[in-house]
Protein backbone atom coordinates (compact mmCIF):
# COMPACT_ATOMS: atom_id res chain seq x y z
CA UNK A 1 0.00 0.00 0.00
CA UNK A 2 3.32 2.55 1.06
CA UNK A 3 4.34 1.74 -2.42
CA UNK A 4 1.08 2.75 -4.41
CA UNK A 5 0.55 6.31 -1.77
CA UNK A 6 4.13 6.82 -2.91
CA UNK A 7 3.94 6.67 -6.23
CA UNK A 8 0.79 8.31 -6.59
CA UNK A 9 2.32 11.76 -4.14
CA UNK A 10 5.28 11.53 -6.83
CA UNK A 11 3.23 11.49 -9.60
CA UNK A 12 1.13 14.68 -8.57
CA UNK A 13 3.96 16.36 -7.50
CA UNK A 14 6.15 16.14 -11.12
CA UNK A 15 2.85 16.45 -12.63
CA UNK A 16 1.83 20.13 -10.69
CA UNK A 17 5.45 21.26 -11.09
CA UNK A 18 5.11 20.78 -14.84
CA UNK A 19 1.73 22.37 -14.63
CA UNK A 20 3.12 25.28 -12.54
CA UNK A 21 5.92 25.81 -15.42
CA UNK A 22 3.51 25.74 -18.34
CA UNK A 23 1.36 28.04 -16.54
CA UNK A 24 4.12 30.59 -15.66
CA UNK A 25 5.47 30.64 -19.58
CA UNK A 26 9.14 29.68 -18.37
CA UNK A 27 11.02 28.06 -16.28
CA UNK A 28 10.35 28.22 -12.22
CA UNK A 29 13.93 26.45 -11.81
CA UNK A 30 16.60 26.64 -14.71
CA UNK A 31 16.88 23.66 -16.39
CA UNK A 32 20.62 23.02 -15.66
CA UNK A 33 20.13 23.88 -11.68
CA UNK A 34 17.24 21.19 -11.69
CA UNK A 35 19.30 18.66 -13.38
CA UNK A 36 21.90 19.17 -11.28
CA UNK A 37 19.82 19.28 -8.03
CA UNK A 38 17.83 16.01 -9.61
CA UNK A 39 21.44 14.38 -9.99
CA UNK A 40 22.98 15.19 -6.50
CA UNK A 41 19.31 13.71 -4.87
CA UNK A 42 19.45 10.34 -6.35
CA UNK A 43 23.13 9.92 -5.08
CA UNK A 44 22.07 10.97 -2.11
CA UNK A 45 18.88 8.45 -1.95
CA UNK A 46 21.74 5.48 -3.70
CA UNK A 47 24.23 6.23 -0.58
CA UNK A 48 21.28 6.13 1.89
CA UNK A 49 20.41 2.97 0.20
CA UNK A 50 23.77 1.67 0.43
CA UNK A 51 24.19 2.43 4.00
CA UNK A 52 21.23 0.69 4.89
CA UNK A 53 22.07 -2.62 3.08
CA UNK A 54 21.18 -2.44 -0.18
CA UNK A 55 24.08 -4.00 -2.97
CA UNK A 56 25.07 -1.04 -4.60
CA UNK A 57 24.11 -1.97 -8.51
CA UNK A 58 20.42 -2.45 -7.12
CA UNK A 59 20.39 0.95 -6.09
CA UNK A 60 21.68 2.45 -8.74
CA UNK A 61 19.05 0.27 -11.07
CA UNK A 62 16.14 1.18 -8.64
CA UNK A 63 16.85 5.14 -8.32
CA UNK A 64 17.47 5.05 -12.13
CA UNK A 65 14.07 3.64 -12.64
CA UNK A 66 12.13 5.84 -10.70
CA UNK A 67 13.81 8.90 -12.07
CA UNK A 68 12.25 7.64 -15.23
CA UNK A 69 8.92 6.94 -14.46
CA UNK A 70 9.17 10.80 -13.25
CA UNK A 71 10.11 11.87 -16.25
CA UNK A 72 7.09 9.90 -17.80
CA UNK A 73 4.85 11.52 -15.67
CA UNK A 74 6.65 14.91 -16.40
CA UNK A 75 5.75 14.24 -20.43
CA UNK A 76 1.96 13.64 -19.43
CA UNK A 77 1.15 16.90 -18.97
CA UNK A 78 2.66 18.42 -22.43
CA UNK A 79 1.02 15.43 -24.32
CA UNK A 80 -2.17 15.69 -23.44
CA UNK A 81 -2.27 20.09 -23.34
CA UNK A 82 -0.91 19.63 -27.31
CA UNK A 83 -4.19 16.94 -27.56
CA UNK A 84 -6.29 19.91 -26.25
CA UNK A 85 -4.86 22.26 -28.16
CA UNK A 86 -4.93 20.06 -31.29
CA UNK A 87 -8.88 20.16 -30.69
CA UNK A 88 -9.08 23.92 -29.65
CA UNK A 89 -7.92 26.04 -32.83
CA UNK A 90 -9.93 24.91 -35.85
CA UNK A 91 -10.60 25.96 -39.08
CA UNK A 92 -12.71 28.70 -37.90
CA UNK A 93 -9.32 30.75 -36.74
CA UNK A 94 -8.21 31.36 -40.55
CA UNK A 95 -5.61 29.64 -42.70
CA UNK A 96 -2.62 30.56 -40.93
CA UNK A 97 -3.90 28.18 -38.29
CA UNK A 98 -1.92 25.51 -39.94
CA UNK A 99 1.16 27.03 -38.73
CA UNK A 100 -0.03 26.54 -35.10
CA UNK A 101 -1.03 22.73 -35.16
CA UNK A 102 2.27 22.88 -37.15
CA UNK A 103 3.88 24.00 -33.67
CA UNK A 104 1.69 21.68 -31.70
CA UNK A 105 2.66 18.31 -33.49
CA UNK A 106 6.12 19.44 -33.20
CA UNK A 107 5.32 19.49 -29.50
CA UNK A 108 4.11 16.04 -29.26
CA UNK A 109 7.13 14.99 -31.35
CA UNK A 110 9.27 16.50 -28.96
CA UNK A 111 8.15 15.53 -25.79
CA UNK A 112 7.88 12.08 -26.95
CA UNK A 113 11.36 12.27 -28.48
CA UNK A 114 12.97 13.73 -25.37
CA UNK A 115 10.99 10.88 -22.76
CA UNK A 116 12.76 7.83 -25.22
CA UNK A 117 16.07 9.06 -25.11
CA UNK A 118 15.99 10.38 -21.19
CA UNK A 119 13.97 7.53 -20.40
CA UNK A 120 16.23 4.89 -22.24
CA UNK A 121 19.09 6.82 -21.26
CA UNK A 122 17.92 6.23 -17.14
CA UNK A 123 16.99 2.75 -17.71
CA UNK A 124 20.17 1.59 -20.09
CA UNK A 125 18.40 0.70 -23.04
CA UNK A 126 20.43 2.04 -25.99
CA UNK A 127 18.28 1.20 -28.58
CA UNK A 128 15.62 3.16 -27.10
CA UNK A 129 18.06 6.08 -26.86
CA UNK A 130 19.33 5.73 -30.75
CA UNK A 131 15.49 5.54 -32.13
CA UNK A 132 14.48 8.44 -29.89
CA UNK A 133 17.77 10.51 -31.04
CA UNK A 134 17.04 9.59 -34.89
CA UNK A 135 13.87 10.93 -34.55
CA UNK A 136 14.93 14.07 -32.06
CA UNK A 137 16.77 14.65 -34.74
CA UNK A 138 14.29 14.50 -38.06
CA UNK A 139 11.67 16.50 -36.19
CA UNK A 140 12.81 19.62 -37.19
CA UNK A 141 13.47 18.70 -40.81
CA UNK A 142 9.71 17.05 -40.74
CA UNK A 143 8.08 20.37 -39.20
CA UNK A 144 10.04 22.75 -42.13
CA UNK A 145 9.15 20.35 -44.88
CA UNK A 146 5.09 20.43 -43.18
CA UNK A 147 5.43 24.59 -43.48
CA UNK A 148 6.72 24.40 -46.41
CA UNK A 149 3.97 22.50 -48.27
CA UNK A 150 1.66 24.56 -47.02
CA UNK A 151 2.99 27.84 -47.51
CA UNK A 152 3.59 26.78 -51.35
CA UNK A 153 0.39 24.84 -51.91
CA UNK A 154 -1.32 28.25 -50.24
CA UNK A 155 0.12 30.37 -52.96
CA UNK A 156 -0.27 28.02 -55.74
CA UNK A 157 -4.25 28.47 -54.46
CA UNK A 158 -4.03 32.16 -54.44
CA UNK A 159 -3.07 32.15 -57.27
CA UNK A 160 -5.48 30.08 -58.69
CA UNK B 1 16.26 -5.24 -0.04
CA UNK B 2 13.48 -6.31 -2.99
CA UNK B 3 11.11 -3.24 -1.92
CA UNK B 4 13.09 -0.69 -3.28
CA UNK B 5 13.17 -2.34 -6.53
CA UNK B 6 9.40 -3.30 -6.23
CA UNK B 7 8.63 0.57 -5.84
CA UNK B 8 11.03 1.36 -8.65
CA UNK B 9 9.36 -1.13 -11.08
CA UNK B 10 5.45 0.31 -9.66
CA UNK B 11 7.08 3.74 -10.14
CA UNK B 12 8.10 2.90 -14.06
CA UNK B 13 5.43 1.12 -14.55
CA UNK B 14 2.39 3.55 -13.49
CA UNK B 15 5.09 6.48 -15.01
CA UNK B 16 4.69 4.84 -18.46
CA UNK B 17 1.23 3.41 -18.19
CA UNK B 18 0.44 7.15 -18.01
CA UNK B 19 1.99 8.82 -20.52
CA UNK B 20 0.78 6.03 -22.79
CA UNK B 21 -3.05 7.08 -21.92
CA UNK B 22 -1.61 10.55 -22.82
CA UNK B 23 -0.13 9.72 -25.89
CA UNK B 24 -2.90 7.71 -27.27
CA UNK B 25 -4.44 11.00 -26.42
CA UNK B 26 -3.41 12.73 -28.32
CA UNK B 27 -2.95 10.37 -31.03
CA UNK B 28 -7.02 10.61 -31.16
CA UNK B 29 -6.52 14.47 -31.65
CA UNK B 30 -4.19 13.97 -34.48
CA UNK B 31 -6.38 10.85 -36.13
CA UNK B 32 -9.09 14.11 -36.08
CA UNK B 33 -6.68 16.05 -37.65
CA UNK B 34 -5.45 13.75 -40.27
CA UNK B 35 -9.65 13.36 -41.02
CA UNK B 36 -10.49 16.78 -41.85
CA UNK B 37 -9.02 19.69 -43.67
CA UNK B 38 -7.07 19.83 -46.69
CA UNK B 39 -3.80 17.04 -47.79
CA UNK B 40 -0.73 18.71 -46.01
CA UNK B 41 -3.32 19.44 -42.67
CA UNK B 42 -3.65 15.38 -42.86
CA UNK B 43 -0.05 14.41 -43.80
CA UNK B 44 1.04 16.81 -40.28
CA UNK B 45 -1.44 14.64 -38.40
CA UNK B 46 -0.85 11.23 -39.51
CA UNK B 47 3.04 11.92 -39.08
CA UNK B 48 1.43 13.02 -34.89
CA UNK B 49 -0.62 9.84 -35.39
CA UNK B 50 2.87 7.08 -35.91
CA UNK B 51 4.37 9.06 -33.40
CA UNK B 52 1.91 8.29 -31.07
CA UNK B 53 1.65 4.86 -32.04
CA UNK B 54 5.29 4.01 -32.47
CA UNK B 55 5.87 5.49 -28.75
CA UNK B 56 3.03 3.25 -27.34
CA UNK B 57 4.44 0.49 -28.69
CA UNK B 58 7.63 0.98 -27.80
CA UNK B 59 6.73 1.39 -24.25
CA UNK B 60 4.25 -1.70 -24.78
CA UNK B 61 7.51 -3.51 -25.58
CA UNK B 62 9.21 -2.30 -22.36
CA UNK B 63 6.61 -3.25 -20.19
CA UNK B 64 5.40 -6.13 -21.31
CA UNK B 65 8.36 -8.00 -22.89
CA UNK B 66 6.65 -8.37 -26.61
CA UNK B 67 9.16 -8.16 -28.98
CA UNK B 68 7.79 -7.69 -32.35
CA UNK B 69 6.27 -4.14 -30.92
CA UNK B 70 9.46 -2.99 -30.87
CA UNK B 71 10.27 -3.57 -34.50
CA UNK B 72 6.58 -2.07 -35.34
CA UNK B 73 7.95 0.77 -33.03
CA UNK B 74 11.01 1.49 -35.06
CA UNK B 75 9.68 1.40 -38.40
CA UNK B 76 6.58 3.45 -38.03
CA UNK B 77 8.76 6.21 -36.10
CA UNK B 78 11.65 6.04 -38.93
CA UNK B 79 8.88 5.41 -41.61
CA UNK B 80 7.06 7.64 -40.37
CA UNK B 81 9.49 10.88 -40.38
CA UNK B 82 10.91 9.91 -43.42
CA UNK B 83 7.74 9.68 -45.67
CA UNK B 84 6.46 12.88 -44.09
CA UNK B 85 9.02 14.64 -45.27
CA UNK B 86 8.71 12.93 -48.72
CA UNK B 87 5.55 13.49 -49.08
CA UNK B 88 5.76 17.08 -47.98
CA UNK B 89 8.31 17.65 -50.54
CA UNK B 90 5.85 16.18 -53.09
CA UNK B 91 2.90 18.51 -51.91
CA UNK B 92 5.01 21.49 -52.43
CA UNK B 93 6.31 20.76 -56.21
CA UNK B 94 4.08 22.32 -58.34
CA UNK B 95 2.68 20.08 -61.12
CA UNK B 96 4.94 19.63 -64.34
CA UNK B 97 7.92 20.32 -62.15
Amino acid sequence: MIEEIFVFVYAIIVILFVGLNIRKGSFIVEPTKLLFLVIILSILATMVLYLRGVDLYLAIKSIAKIVAGGIMFAGTLPMILAGIGLFRFGDEFGPNIFYVRNHIVGVIDAVASLVMIFAGLLIFRLDLVAVGFFFFVLIPFCGNALANAYYYSYQRRLRE
Amino acid sequence: MTDILALAELTFFWGAFTFMIATAFAGLCAIRLALKGEAVTSLMGVSALTTAAGVSLYLIQILFEIEFARDTAIALLVLGAVGTIIFARLFRMEEGK
